[in-house]
């Protein structure tokens, strides 16, 4: 077969820097120009509409700290995703686990209301007591999907998307019963205004908690990468048979990835309550829980690379909200896109095992890359 | 108030109708997940399929003044949408946890979208005409069956139906037997030369298929508007029905009335004001399918080439 090719299937999909450069590059170029396409009956200059989405996320200090309260649940839960993936470990709950770090946090801060058993208490010990209690709570609830899939076998993604409806009703009961304050709302009582995290940058609404998700990003990267019981775990993902036979006791890694993956979700629980809410109510996870596992996705995986993508995704969100309000240009336009350069990354993976050639150029060895027929 | 005084027979039958016209939306939509899983596709995008599907359905009808062109719309659209999702998970062979939750944020941004586009200029709730119970002479008459059984929609009759056909299907004819040859050992079955990829497309188009009717099923038979939270979660609940139903479609029709009945039993334990936890009813379903999916209860039974993407060489 003699036949000269534009295109030329390779023998083995190549993954060279540059071609996954390439293909990225161009999901995101192609998701924007099809979100152009989709603005066009709502404002005719989507590049301005572009630039202003930009400027309304990062353009001023205010629009900035929008973007980083919206990032902060997201860091956390890519981070819960990081550790409990990296482990293979598919874990989809994290919608449960931000409402139950909601609900511990909401339950300890009442507590510290005057008159109650923690009142008074000093800030550096009342924040990391209820860190602590909030990351123990998401931790026991992800572990003991890890327990059951390690001890019995059973199927995580499932398990784990039906234990985010088990929460729902949880936070549901919670709010309509136990911890219900009076008044018309199935809501709690506003928390104690000592247990709110500060803000850290003047005139914005940025909270501490985004000081706590970049600490948090940092340590799960000094795990992964530096410490002998993180390489385990990632043994662990690569080939679970394999690292057994390494003496690595595989179960009790999965467990514990589990753990640390709920433990981190359910911190995104924790600065929603103490950053923003104030109180527990129905309806607060609304979907992070999933996004944070997208972000995870773009950021390849790494802590680092997270809190990047964090941040854009928080920051295009934002902009087209206000852009909506001012303009009335769909928001949901921009949500289209960020999905969009998601599954076109994905299946730009289809291109890895094509190659460009020059048809007209003869004399050399063409036949190297012949397509296994 | 005593035990015996709520459970009336008005109030058992009117529990009970409830019950199945919650079961039939979500028992359709895992009708057709059972195809794709048999055939080793975890199809979880099927929440963003039924909301897109809901969104075809109540744009046809509103300007056609059609349910069953609406209907068609929805059908289509899953179809639609399926043949990407089938793309994605058979030729690209991406994770398919990854791409079905990603499609699923997709589908919601598209149906806000497309909602705004068509209807961007009317401020008020639209109500779209709607299929209405259907009387059948005799059966609806009979006492405590017939309100129970014989005065849904057609929408129901149709689940019903396709409840058989499904049974039928997988498990009397060849198309059934290699479907489910390629979900449990997709190299053997492809040595035997049975098309893996495409008995994994079909599976994934009936499941895109299914999942367009049903979010067709909660706007025209249910609700009659269109909201973008829609569905609220009932994919999933379709993905549990699945499990808890054993990839079977009769178990799959039983294990959406158990739901259906919790559901409306909690709907009206909130009227009488009883002093139980209605979440906690609730909640059942979802422990069951973590119980029925966690191994507890002995091996699992889920298609054993479920979630593995497959490669020839």
């Amino acid at each position: 077969m003699a036949k000269s090719h534009w295109i030329e299937r390779r023998l083995q999909p190549t993954d060279s820097l540059l071609a996954t450069a390439t293909v990225t590059l161009a999901a995101i170029v192609l998701a924007l120009l099809l979100g152009g396409l989709l603005m066009l009956p709502f404002t005719p200059h989507p590049g301005q509409a572009y630039w202003a989405i930009v400027e309304n996320a990062f353009g001023s200090l205010r629009g900035l700290g929008f973007t980083l309260v919206k990032a902060t649940p997201l860091i956390l839960i890519a981070l819960g995703t990081i550790v409990a993936w990296r482990t293979s470990f598919f874990y989809l709950g994290f919608e449960g686990t931000l409402l139950l770090g909601a609900a511990a946090t909401v339950w300890v801060a009442l507590r510290a209301a005057p008159q109650e058993g923690l009142a008074g208490l000093p800030g550096w010990i009342f924040f990391p007591l209820v860190i602590g209690a909030a990351f123990a709570a998401g931790g026991l609830w992800a572990g003991a999907v890890g327990f059951l899939r390690s001890r019995f076998g059973g199927n995580e993604v499932l398990v784990s998307l039906m234990t985010n409806y088990v929460a729902i009703l949880l936070v549901n009961y919670l709010v309509s019963g136990p911890l219900r304050a009076p008044g018309d709302l199935p809501q709690t009582e506003r928390i104690p205004e000592t247990t709110l995290l500060p803000f850290f940058i003047p005139d914005t609404r940025a909270h501490a908690g985004f000081l706590l998700a970049l600490l948090a990003a940092l340590l799960v990267w000094l795990f992964l990468r530096r410490t002998p019981l993180g390489y385990e775990l990632i043994a662990t993902g690569f080939s679970e048979r394999a690292a057994r036979y390494g003496g690595i006791p595989t179960s009790q890694r999965l467990v514990l990835a589990a753990f640390l993956a709920g433990g981190l979700g359910a911190l995104a629980g924790l600065v929603e309550v103490l950053g923003v809410q104030f109180r527990l109510m129905d309806g607060i996870a609304q979907g992070t829980g999933f996004v944070g596992v997208v972000v995870a996705l773009l950021g390849k995986l790494n802590p680092l690379g997270s809190v990047v993508a964090a941040i854009l995704y928080a920051g295009m969100g934002v902009g087209s909200e206000v852009l909506q309000r001012r303009a009335g240009l769909p928001s949901s336009v921009i949500f289209i896109v960020q999905s969009l350069i998601v599954l076109l990354i994905l299946a730009g993976d289809l291109l890895r095992y094509y190659r460009f050639t020059w048809p007209f150029r003869t004399g050399r060895l063409t036949a190297t890359a012949r397509p296994r027929e | 108030m005593e035990l015996s005084q709520i459970f009336t027979a008005a109030f058992v039958v009117t529990w009970l109708a409830a019950a199945l016209g919650l079961a039939g939306p979500v028992l359709l939509a895992s009708l057709g997940e059972i195809f794709g899983e048999r055939s080793g596709v975890l199809n979880i995008g099927i929440e963003g399929t039924m909301l897109l599907g809901a969104l075809a359905s109540f744009l046809v009808t509103f300007y056609t003044g059609s349910p069953w062109l609406g209907l068609t719309g929805a059908l289509a659209t899953g179809v639609l949408v399926a043949l990407l999702l089938a793309w994605m998970y058979v030729t690209v062979r991406a994770s398919q946890v990854v791409v079905g939750i990603v499609f699923n944020t997709l589908a919601l941004g598209l149906a806000s979208y497309g909602y705004r586009l068509a209807m961007g200029g009317q401020t008020q709730v639209q109500k779209i005409p709607m299929f209405g119970p259907v009387y059948l002479p005799g059966l609806s008459d009979l006492p405590a069956l017939g309100p129970i059984l014989f005065e849904h929609s057609v929408m129901f009759y149709l689940t019903a139906a396709l409840v058989l056909a499904a049974g039928y299907l997988l498990y009397r004819t060849r198309f059934g037997l290699n479907l489910r040859a390629v979900g449990e050992n997709p190299r053997a079955a492809d040595t035997a030369g049975i098309s893996v990829v495409r008995m994994r497309y079909a599976g994934v188009l009936f499941s895109g298929a299914t999942a367009g009717m049903a979010g067709a099923y909660l706007v025209l038979a249910q609700l009659g508007i269109f909201r973008d939270n829609i569905i609220a979660g009932r994919g999933f609940i379709a993905l549990a029905i699945v499990i808890f139903g054993r990839w079977n479609p009769y178990l799959a029709a039983a294990a959406a009335v158990i739901f259906g009945i919790a559901d409306a039993l909690q709907l009206s334990l909130q009227i009488f004001q009883l002093d139980l936890p209605a979440q906690l009813l609730l909640s059942l379903p979802y422990l069951l399918t973590i119980l029925a999916m966690s191994g507890l209860l002995g091996r699992s039974l889920s298609p054993t080439a479920l979630m593995t993407p497959y490669t020839k060489d």
